[in-house]
């Protein structure tokens, strides 16, 4: 920069000094605001809380009362520490909750709701067809979820999640789910036969 | 653009010394602001407990679709900085050097004609952008008789029209052949889909500058998408210049008016169905030259420069058996340049010359690619490209005619590339590419990437790779015989190595951590010399230049839209021989971006800060150092369908100039002061 007079100098200081006070106190503004959006498997994580209030399993489902509620992902995880921290010390249903990560089908063992990733796509049939009967709820991410047997699929709607139920999947299931969750989703009757 | 030679000037006063606590205080400034925004965006993040909502609120609310993290930037064989169109809305970026100046390592030269952008502390004056490639959705702009990338307002697209900018540093002649020396920018265009209906929008600032678009775009149910866009620029530039090299009463005491006037008009459409797309667009641009550049008269409107731009690119796409993806493009390019220089006649100076430079190209060309995934690890791609040019024309002339050249050119090019998984967390990506060109022969590239993940949020690459300039028909084959410059058919093309790593690493709160380093040398580079012999100008391949530098980087993306993003790069440039620094080459760099939202999805504040440290200039002097800050607040849905914003550039009224080129009196040249620009999008 060319050579400065001293009040010039100061002036920028000033102004800078000004612009940082605006930004703190715009900020603190910020942070205290709402309706703010969110990360997608922040809300996804969220969702599958919820299912496990609005569905009834049956008691078999349980090994014994104390047994906890477990919240499975099968596949690769794409909730990173989301799902953790909306389980993490929450009861349903006054049952513990648990939060387990599988890889093949082996550890299905005390899973409640079991969410599929997106990365086991190809496995949906060899996957739902080996949980056809079992009392677990089976979430997935795209419509052919739903179409093969999956209970509850999610889709987005714009920038808003939005759901579709199997209502045929459910009972198979031995599920029972409140129509107040019904209520919500786009329902599906028919299933492929696989 | 250029003639007429290059002609360094004796020093003159811009003397100044580099600032180091100017330099420490920006950095602590811009450390500082990215804290703040750090620190309100984590707050933000963290305060959300969505298991207190209702599924009924669940449902309403919005997910956002910025991802936190780009994958394919990390697996990417070089260092990618990616600008997307919300950053352009949020940032007020009214052109592409406001948005390529944002990223760190590179800073831009403007002479009031032209926009030349600097990569890796390498600019030199005279090179018209050539040693990067500018691509748009894959094809290249790059003339073919300067080999210009244009990035100023001689741009062919809209700013509005981008959908994502990538700076991907370092070499890609690998891939894409000539031109992909320093750097490759692709800018994506925003689809269809993208617009969903008419949009209409209007800009307005000072200097008494005017901008107006009409775009309608829509994805039809039958997968038919289509764009299709005009826009109107005109612009009357700072109507009062001064420049003291010309501070004398036979110069009107150093002042120039009326004679900063621009305008452009542009066109762009794109379609696409299935497996089809087609791409076009056209534009026209007219700038005065204030400077007096090239010895012209001194204020006097009439000298400009007209560019015009225009090109068709036509994608098919299909899945041949056996997992072989196929990619066929035939493409169609057109650029016309003219400019008007006024001169003083020599016999009788009170009469006045208009001397004409024209360069008219036109070239079709086509490409064809094939991808197969291999043996379970790889990924090979194989391509071949050719084009034609078959218009390749220079002409200068007033009273007689001085250059009268018309030829046309061939090349072509066969390029492999593999993508090699070894293990889950090692991937090399290697790749080579031969050009043949009918004024030199064939050349070869080979480049080498090592992306390693030792740890799941630590990722090291390792990259080597080679690339060329093939000389333009301009430093092959422009003279005007015996008065100022002569032909060298015999050029060879410039060559560039580069070795660099470098780390990504997350550090908590959202935050990621770039670091890398680099070492380049150039060979054969390709410069004005002047020819003991007979004093004429004639291009020629000299020694070199070496650069070494240092980037730093943080980026953080936030819940609720806030994001930041600070950056310093430390870059020594020297030339080989002598040993020196290099002319217009800042030796550190220091860029802040921040977005915070003020009411959530409704108003933004985007904050940018940009500094760079002082360039020496052609004459030996130095253009001192440059601080620059540009604020915009920017609303949208308030209303439903507007878009409006305000911005103020350069808000502290900083005086500062970048250096000047060969063609320039003046050693350093200034640049605007403060600015104001308003804003308003209608989507119908």
């Amino acid at each position: 920069m060319l050579a400065r007079s001293s009040q010039g100098t100061a002036w920028r200081e000033r102004a800078r000094l000004m612009l940082v006070w605006l930004l703190v106190t715009v900020l603190l503004e910020a942070a205290g605001a709402t309706e703010i959006e969110l990360p997608e498997y922040r809300v996804k994580a969220a969702f599958l809380y919820n299912f496990a209030k609005f569905v009834d399993w049956p008691s078999k489902a349980f090994s014994n009362p104390r047994a906890a509620f477990g919240f499975c992902v099968l596949g690769e995880d794409p909730f990173g520490s989301d799902l953790e921290d909306v389980v993490k010390g929450k009861t349903v249903n006054e049952r513990e909750s648990a939060l387990k990560r599988i890889r093949g089908l082996q550890g299905l063992d005390g899973c409640h709701i079991v969410f599929v990733s997106p990365s086991e796509q190809e496995r949906y049939a060899q996957i739902l067809r080996s949980l056809r009967n079992a009392p677990v709820l089976t979430v997935g991410e795209t419509a052919e979820f739903t179409k093969m047997g999956g209970i509850i699929s999610f889709y987005l709607d714009g920038d808003r999640i939005r759901l579709e139920i199997n209502i045929d999947a459910g009972e198979r299931a031995g599920l029972k789910i409140s129509s107040r969750l019904l209520k919500l989703a786009r329902v599906v009757r028919a299933s492929w036969r696989n | 653009m250029m003639k007429m030679g290059l002609r360094a000037q004796p020093g003159r006063s811009y003397r100044s010394f580099f600032n180091f606590r100017l330099l420490c205080s920006v950095s602590l400034d811009f450390l500082f602001v990215f804290a703040m925004v750090a620190t309100a965006g984590w707050a933000a993040e963290a305060k959300e407990d969505l298991t207190a909502l209702s599924i009924e609120d669940l449902m309403e609310v919005r997910i956002e679709s910025v991802s936190k993290f780009d994958q394919r930037l990390a697996d990417a064989p070089a260092f990618v900085t990616i600008v997307t169109s919300d950053d352009i809305k949020k940032h007020g970026y009214r052109n592409l050097p406001d948005i390529l100046q944002s990223v760190r390592g590179s800073f831009v030269r403007y002479d009031r004609n032209y926009h030349y952008l600097g990569l890796r502390g390498f600019s030199r004056a005279g090179d018209y952008n050539s040693r990067f490639l500018l691509l748009v959705d894959g094809h290249r702009m790059n003339d073919n008789v300067f080999d210009q990338s244009a990035i100023g307002n001689d741009f062919i697209l809209d700013v509005d029209l981008i959908d994502r900018v990538e700076i991907i540093r370092g070499p890609s002649s690998s891939l894409y052949g000539t031109n992909a020396f320093l750097g490759t920018i692709n800018i994506r265009t925003k689809k269809g889909k993208d617009l969903k209906g008419l949009e209409v929008s209007g800009e307005g600032g000072t200097f008494t500058t005017y901008k107006g678009r009409l775009s309608y775009g829509n994805r039809f149910e039958s997968g038919l998408e289509i764009l299709l866009s005009g826009s109107r620029y005109e612009s009357q530039g700072d109507q009062r210049l001064y420049y003291k090299e010309f501070d004398s009463p036979s110069t009107n005491n150093g002042i120039v008016k009326d004679a900063d006037d621009e305008n452009y008009g542009s066109l762009f459409g794109s379609l696409s169905f299935g497996n089809l797309s087609l791409e076009g667009g056209y534009i026209r641009r007219q700038k005065e030259i204030p400077t007096a550049a090239f010895e012209t008269v001194f204020n006097n409107d009439d000298t400009k420069t007209t560019d015009a731009r225009a090109f068709g690119d036509l994608k098919y796409r299909h899945q041949l058996p056996y997992g072989v993806g196929v990619q066929g493009r035939v493409y169609y390019d057109h650029y016309y340049y003219r400019g008007d220089y006024i001169y003083a006649d020599s016999a009788d100076p009170s009469l006045l010359v208009k001397n004409i430079d024209k360069a008219q190209t036109q070239s079709m060309g086509g490409e064809v690619q094939f991808g197969k995934a291999l043996f379970g690890r790889h990924n090979f791609i194989l391509g071949a490209e050719y084009q034609y040019v078959f218009k390749q024309d220079q002409l200068n002339y007033d009273t007689s005619v001085y250059v009268d050249d018309r030829r046309r050119s061939k090349n072509w090019g066969l390029y492999l590339q593999d993508e090699f998984e070894i293990f889950k967390s090692l991937r090399v990506n290697a790749g080579v590419r031969y050009d043949h060109y009918s004024s030199f022969g064939g050349t070869v590239n080979p480049r080498v990437g090592i992306t390693y993940t030792p740890f799941e949020r630590t990722i090291l690459k390792l990259l080597y790779g080679q690339a060329f300039r093939a000389p333009n028909v301009y430093e092959l084959y422009y003279q005007d015989p015996g008065i100022s410059q002569k032909a060298n058919p015999n050029l060879d093309p410039e060559t560039i190595r580069t070795v660099e790593i470098g780390m990504f690493q997350y550090l908590g709160f959202n935050v990621w951590g770039t670091m890398n380093l680099y070492y380049q040398r150039i060979r054969d580079l390709i410069a004005q010399q002047e020819d003991p012999k007979d004093g004429l100008l004639v291009f020629q391949n000299i020694e070199g230049v070496v650069q070494k530098g240092l980037e730093l980087e943080l980026e953080g993306k936030w819940t609720g839209g806030f994001r930041s993003r600070v950056s310093y790069a430390l870059q020594r440039t020297e030339d080989k021989k002598t040993g020196t620094g290099v002319a217009n080459s800042p030796a550190h760099l220091l860029k802040l971006n921040g977005i915070v939202p003020i009411v959530s999805e409704k108003l933004f504040l985007g904050l940018e800060g940009r500094y760079s440290s002082r360039r020496k200039t052609l004459g030996g002097a130095h253009s001192g150092d440059a601080f620059v800050t540009n604020v915009t607040l920017f609303s949208q849905n308030v209303i439903k369908g507007i878009e409006v914003s305000g911005s103020v550039y350069n808000l502290f009224n900083n005086k500062y100039s970048d250096p000047g080129g060969g063609e320039h009196v003046q050693d350093s040249i200034r640049q605007d002061g403060r600015s104001f620009r308003f804003k308003l999008t209608y989507r119908f």
